[in-house]
């Protein structure tokens, strides 16, 4: 299983280009919001989720998207998916 | 699908009014829809014919998106809960001109939308009765942080602020009550619609 620090590192990489609030960006934590925190306009969410389906090679379901809004869940989200992967 | 939405929205819902903004110059900075998979993440099959289909496939695009996202906020500020489902907020569509009006389905709840269509950006509102359009206002200001205080004196009669979490809260001077508001900025643009009629608070 890939380290959460890791995962973290990676979601903030993807977070980046379309983070309006750059100062956020050096303060990500689990905690962290996209919309409020970072100030990511919510048609590049899409983006992000893209992004990541992509850098991990996973496939992010609509309710798994739903839940997306911060780093915590798309932590979660993505543990969960790389543990589906391994298992088969 | 889980069942967990499929209940009817709490009564409050039908005091709540939505609206959201493109800037379409900025959208097309923004955003690169036509990358793979991005508009099956947010478009039902329907949607995706209309987007595709279209003499303007971007402003269809952002009109679809908008009359989601104004419907979204009607749902999130009735049960307090964010979530990024657009494919669940499903779109239909009547166009006359410029004027545009449609609907907007989420589980057993639907919308009306009406939309503003021009070309430098698109904005949509969204009521859960077609006679909350009748007394509805609307305003565009100038984006930046002394947007409230300009609608402030445009409009003497209400007060608009925000609070911490940074929902917008419209007060009537008179009577104190306060009425159903939203905000939406994006870009070079700012609108807030208001009801002179639909109060929070009863």
């Amino acid at each position: 299983m890939m380290d959460r620090e890791v995962i973290i590192s990676a979601i903030k990489e993807v977070a980046a280009p379309y983070t309006q609030d750059k100062e956020a960006l050096d303060q990500l934590s689990e905690t962290t919001s996209f919309i409020t925190d970072l100030k990511i306009n919510s048609a590049n969410l899409v983006d992000i989720v893209l992004d990541l389906e992509e850098k991990f090679g996973i496939e992010i379901d609509n309710d798994s998207m739903a839940k997306m809004l911060d780093v915590k869940s798309t932590l979660d989200v993505i543990e969960a998916k790389l543990a589906e992967i391994d298992r088969q | 699908m889980s069942n967990q939405h499929s209940t009817s929205l709490k009564p409050n819902l039908l005091k709540l009014i939505g609206n959201d903004l493109v800037d379409l110059r900025l959208a097309a900075i923004e955003s690169n829809w036509r990358r793979k998979g991005y508009l099956n993440k947010i478009c039902t099959p329907e949607e995706q014919k209309l987007v595709l289909e279209a003499a303007m496939p971007d402003e269809m695009l952002w009109l679809i998106w908008t009359m989601k996202e104004a419907a979204c906020k009607i749902v999130q500020r009735s049960t307090g809960i964010r979530k990024y489902e657009p494919l669940n907020f499903c779109c239909t569509l009547n166009t006359q001109g410029i004027e545009i009006s449609g609907m907007v389905s989420y589980f057993k709840d639907s919308f009306l939308i009406r939309s503003e269509l021009q070309s430098t950006f698109i904005h949509s509102v969204a009521v859960s009765d077609i006679k909350d359009f009748d007394q509805l206002h609307l305003q565009y200001l100038k984006p930046g942080i002394a947007y409230k205080a300009e609608f402030n004196t445009i409009t003497e009669l209400y007060q608009l602020a925000g609070t911490p979490s940074g929902i917008p809260e419209l007060t009537h001077q008179i009577t104190g009550q306060k009425h159903a508001v939203s905000v939406s900025h994006h870009g070079d643009y700012l609108a807030v619609i208001y009801s002179d009629s639909l109060l929070l608070t009863d």
